[in-house]
């Protein structure tokens, strides 16, 4: 973590006086986006960087679906399962993926390259099926669109 | 389209996003004509004559809100736009965000030169990545244009804005849980009292508005608040927008004059239901709005009152329209899944509650069911129905007893016969 | 001053006040789970729900009081959610009384009898969680049965500022988790969350399966192990249920030390210290009096204590700062004028022990400093020369320190190798065996009662001071 502090340093002047606690989670996103997860030494780390307790850090890496503490493939697809995205095919389209990958639901393939996961709502109910990959939306999938769109994740 | 626009009053372009073009369409002139010719309390006094209602989901006064905050307390105050967009079946304010982020920004400087606010905040959930692209462009624009920061408009007022951006949880959309996930916490939502008008965001009053809801201000002061009752129904004035999806041929988002025909909507605008088939029934307002069948809405207008009248809510604007042949059972199931996943853990009814009622869908679901399944569900939705800290247990007791009241026969028929009546199918057939 | 109608009693109230403390102090009791006087409120557990005319229901620890306002507590309404409350909170409960340390003073026990008495409306599996999980080297955790109230975690963030726990994840797989690499183990204070844990989540390592609690008293003592002197309750083996053939000792065991509530002192806490007291009183006792290392019956070393004392013109006494204010006071009254007296500083801080904080731990770590003190002055012990007699009461003295001529008449509790060094060693009685009063650093005075008999061979050192001030041969 410690190579981003200067970022972090920005960022905190961006807030108003005492909302140091409040920089956990923008700090979090940026460890995350850096090393592809939060290590334990960054939970500590951030934790004497903005003076809070260490419990906030780990509680907060739980509660949220987005943070992990694990790596994971390079192609993360995020696979929604919601209503809109069930009543267009969401289970079509991800079990195709699962058959193409031979992985179900939050397995990573053994090379390394793809997490599979499903997720609750995204907010992309009107393309539905839908995924994200990594940050990226990938909106109204058919299954031709996914043989696509996975020849060009290597 | 269906009514008077306020709000998507141009054709989107790569570049209507942008501020040359918003300022070209006459963005920013409501700030200044805010800050040259109206005091803050001027301000709070149109919003609160406009009867502008929240457009999140409880569709509480705006006004009435602001009106809590004092102007000269002597402590900070805070303006919060909730971009944690999340109900499912709404994407309308991402419409906003990345399309029309200006019109969100300038309507916050208003808001926030009405209610004394030296820092605001928009909250953006953390999966929405052009969006927050979109706005933080915006942001960058207008500092650079002198809208953000010291002495804007070569006025007294000073604000800044920050674009928080959430990591994954349903529940920090909810103002409380909000406010506790932007203060680097786990989005736990908090009791009532103190309201957080008068202790939100580190224990000071701060206003916590949804993006639609805000984006109106800007148009509101321009036109003036006779101008915003003009449209709309007296008691739902103005537009809202739409999310359309489920079974639909034109899914999307439409700004619709509040008083405008269901049906016709439906019909014209959104293209009617796929393969010519009927309406089974439609979710209003997002997920946690009850359900109303295709006979219930045959004649009714879109207006909050005509949807209370009707025993639902526009809520949060996520309209879900579902097709004849589609499986209750199997919908409920899903919707479910989502409340047990989205509980933040806080209540006991709530905790446990979602949990159970999810369970209690796989079982049927899955063959399962036993004859007092419907009653337990009942029960369940009916005591987590006002006894929880937020509204996120009762959302899935009304989610779920909705859709009992007007399916009871679907589950019983499922419970019965060990499987669904319409073969546990969500996606709309072609007739056979 | 508000006045607000709770159950239709009219009631003045503070404006300051919740409808659960107005409630509490007038006698209409709302149940909870998660409130707690001494921590912030959550309003987590929803079990104090109480009708307001006109507004419904809501949690009574979260609302202020409004004037003229009408409380219920008992409605049909309340009734019936009270009633939910409990299905949904032992829905995923293991129920496992049977196997439960907390069985017999638990909340959701007494709760479920009083408001619900109803049997699971499930069908469904509970979820699953982790069973004894190691949550410090004194405590373990069970998931299962952990109802979220956070007290726990409150506890360690406001009250021990350990921040030593927080809740992993959401939902029904939320469970209370201590922070990863500064464990519990760190918070003298820790124990605390046991006692304010509503039921058998947290257990404590030393007390685990040793006891069903419906077989214990408390009785009332004090904290000797510093100058705060908590009130304290030690729980032991009731009479009737005393064990005839299985491990007898337990009857004379402490089986575990829990705060006495007392807002004059300690408040509702302890430290972890005081729960050890085990491990301070049932060290090795000696139980027979001796002359020079033989022993001997108690009149025969009282005699020669005597005698010593009778000889001695320049006798020095080292005053226990573990006596009662009644011993201390008896030794000033009967041989305060026979003996020049210094306080003696039993106890020292152990390798480890904290020294000293703001919430209850105090630097002096002996229970009667300022009763001593204030009879004995503040002199450190000094033998002048021509010290031919020293009467030692307590231990904690090195007696390499005494002068080397002098006798030595020696007061202890423990078998300790000094005992046979001393002309005449007398065993006292400890704290468990007697009545008295500590006088803690604020002038505090506070009460402990006996809990065990003594030995026959054992002295109170009350009787025995009188025993040594007496001018002819008498028994204590």
């Amino acid at each position: 973590m410690k190579h981003l502090v200067p970022e972090f340093e920005k960022l905190r002047e961006r807030f108003p006086a005492g909302f140091e606690s409040s920089l956990a989670l923008p700090c979090l996103r940026r460890i995350q986006e850096d090393r592809g997860y939060v290590a334990d030494s960054d939970i500590e780390e951030l934790a004497v960087f903005l003076g809070v307790p260490q419990i906030q850090i780990e509680e907060v890496l739980s509660f949220y679906t987005q943070f992990r503490r694990k790596p994971i493939g390079r192609w993360h697809l995020q696979f929604c399962h919601n209503v809109s995205c069930s009543m267009n095919g969401a289970e079509n389209v991800l079990a195709h993926v699962e058959r193409r990958l031979g992985i179900k639901p939050g397995q990573t393939t053994p090379d390394g390259r793809y997490t599979l996961s499903t997720v609750e709502c995204l907010g992309s109910c009107g393309t539905a099926p839908m995924m994200m990959v990594n940050d990226g939306y990938h909106e109204n999938l058919t299954l031709a669109k996914l043989d696509e769109l996975l020849q060009g994740l290597k | 389209m269906p009514g008077r626009q306020l709000i998507m009053t141009f054709p989107v372009t790569a570049t209507s996003h942008a501020l040359p073009e918003y300022r070209a369409r006459g963005g920013y002139g409501a700030l200044a004509k805010a800050l040259g010719q109206m005091k803050p309390q001027d301000v709070v006094k149109e919003i609160t004559a406009s009867g502008l209602q929240g457009r999140g989901g409880a569709a509480f006064a705006v006004g009435r809100k602001w009106q809590v905050v004092q102007y000269d307390d002597g402590q900070p105050h805070y303006l919060i736009a909730n971009a944690d967009e999340g109900e499912p079946g709404t994407f309308k304010d991402r419409w906003i965000l990345e399309n029309n982020p200006h019109m969100l920004l300038e309507s916050m400087l208003i808001a926030s030169y009405a209610l004394n606010v030296r820092n605001c905040f928009v909250y953006i959930r953390g999966e929405f990545d052009l969006p927050y692209r979109r706005l933080a462009e915006a942001v960058e624009e207008a500092y650079a244009a002198g809208l953000f920061g010291r002495n804007i408009l070569g006025s007294d007022f000073s604000c800044d804005i920050v674009v928080y951006r959430g990591a994954g949880a349903y529940v920090a959309g909810e103002a409380s849980g909000l406010i506790s996930s932007l203060e680097g916490k786990k989005g736990y939502p908090r009791n009532r009292p103190p309201r957080l008008t008068v202790k939100g965001l580190y224990q000071r009053p701060t206003v916590v508005n949804n993006v639609e809801s805000l984006s109106n201000i800007a148009w509101i002061i321009n036109h003036g608040a006779d101008a915003f009752k003009a449209v709309g129904t007296p008691k739902s004035p103005g537009t809202r927008l739409f999310s359309v999806s489920g079974h639909i041929n034109r899914p999307g988002v439409y700004e619709v004059e509040l008083g405008y025909p269901w049906m016709k909507f439906l019909d014209e605008d959104c293209g009617g239901i796929p393969h010519g088939r009927g309406i089974k029934c439609v979710v209003p307002g997002g997920v946690s709005s009850k359900v109303l069948t295709g006979a219930d809405i045959a004649n009714l207008k879109i207006s909050h009152e005509e949807l209370w009248d009707a025993g639902s809510t526009l809520g949060s604007g996520g309209m879900i329209v579902i097709a004849e042949g589609t499986c209750m059972v199997a919908l409920l199931q899903v919707l479910m899944r989502f409340y047990h996943h989205e509980s933040c853990g806080q209540c006991t009814p709530c905790r446990h509650g979602t949990g159970w009622l999810h369970r209690i869908l796989d079982r049927i679901v899955a063959g399962d069911g036993r004859a007092d399944d419907i009653e337990r569900l009942y029960y369940i939705s009916k005591f987590n129905d006002g006894t929880t800290i937020c509204g996120l247990g009762d959302a899935a007791g009304y989610a779920c007893s909705g859709i009992l009241d007007k399916f009871r026969d679907e589950f019983e028929y499922c419970i019965e016969h060990k499987r669904s009546k319409f073969g546990g199918n969500l996606e709309c057939l072609r007739s056979s | 001053m508000p006045e607000i109608f709770i159950n239709g009693q009219a009631i003045e109230a503070r404006d300051d006040q919740t409808v659960m403390e107005v409630a509490r102090e007038h006698g209409h009791f709302i149940p909870y789970f998660c409130w707690h006087p001494q921590l912030s409120v959550v309003g987590n557990c929803r079990m104090c729900l109480v009708e307001v005319e006109g507004r419904g229901l809501d949690i009574a620890c979260n609302m202020p009081v409004a004037k003229g306002m009408q409380v219920f507590t008992n409605s049909e309404e309340v009734q019936a959610h009270r009633k939910a409350i409990l299905q949904f909170i032992t829905l995923n409960h293991p129920v496992d009384c049977g196997i439960c340390d907390k069985a017999g003073e638990c909340v959701l026990q007494d709760y479920h009898y009083e408001y619900s008495g109803q049997r699971s409306l499930s069908h469904d599996e509970k979820v699953r969680s982790t069973k004894f999980y190691n949550l410090s080297n004194r405590i373990l955790l069970d998931n299962e049965r952990c109802i979220l109230c956070l007290r726990c975690t409150r506890f360690t963030h406001e009250v021990s500022k350990s921040m030593a726990l927080g809740v992993e994840r959401r939902g029904d797989v939320s469970n209370i988790r201590p922070v990863e690499d500064r464990p519990l183990s760190e918070d003298p204070y820790s124990d605390n969350i046991i006692d304010i844990c509503p039921v058998g989540a947290l257990l404590s390592r030393q007390f685990l399966h040793k006891s069903r609690v419906w077989f214990l008293q408390p009785t009332p003592s004090v904290c000797p192990g510093c100058a705060r002197g908590c009130t304290v309750q030690i729980w032991h083996r009731k009479p009737e249920w005393k064990l005839k053939a299985l491990d007898q000792r337990q009857n004379e065991n402490i089986a575990r030390v829990t705060p006495l509530d007392n807002p004059a002192v300690n408040g509702p806490w302890i430290c972890n210290k005081g729960r050890d007291l085990a491990q301070m009183f049932e060290r090795v006792r000696a139980d027979e009096p001796m002359l020079k290392g033989r022993p001997v019956t108690v009149p025969a070393a009282l005699d020669e204590a005597r005698r010593l004392i009778g000889a001695a013109r320049h006798p020095v006494a080292l005053v226990s700062n573990w006596g009662s204010n009644e011993e201390l006071e008896t030794f000033k009254d009967k041989l305060g004028e026979v003996f020049h007296c210094f306080v003696k500083q039993d106890w020292q801080r152990q390798p480890g022990e904290r020294i000293e904080d703001d919430l209850l731990i105090r630097g002096d770590k002996n229970p009667n400093t300022t009763r001593a003190r204030e009879l004995f002055g503040h002199a450190e012990p000094d033998f002048k020369d021509g010290t031919d007699l020293v009467l030692v009461w307590g231990e904690g003295f090195d007696f390499a320190r005494l002068p080397p001529r002098a006798g030595i008449i020696f007061l202890n509790s423990y078998l300790q190798p000094e005992n046979g060094h001393a002309d005449v060693f007398l065993p006292v009685s400890i704290q468990t065996e007697r009545h008295g009063h500590y006088t803690n650093f604020e002038g505090t005075i506070s009460a402990f009662e006996p809990c065990f008999e003594k030995k026959p061979g054992v002295l109170h050192a009350e009787d025995l001071i009188k025993a040594l001030a007496a001018p002819a041969r008498g028994h204590p």
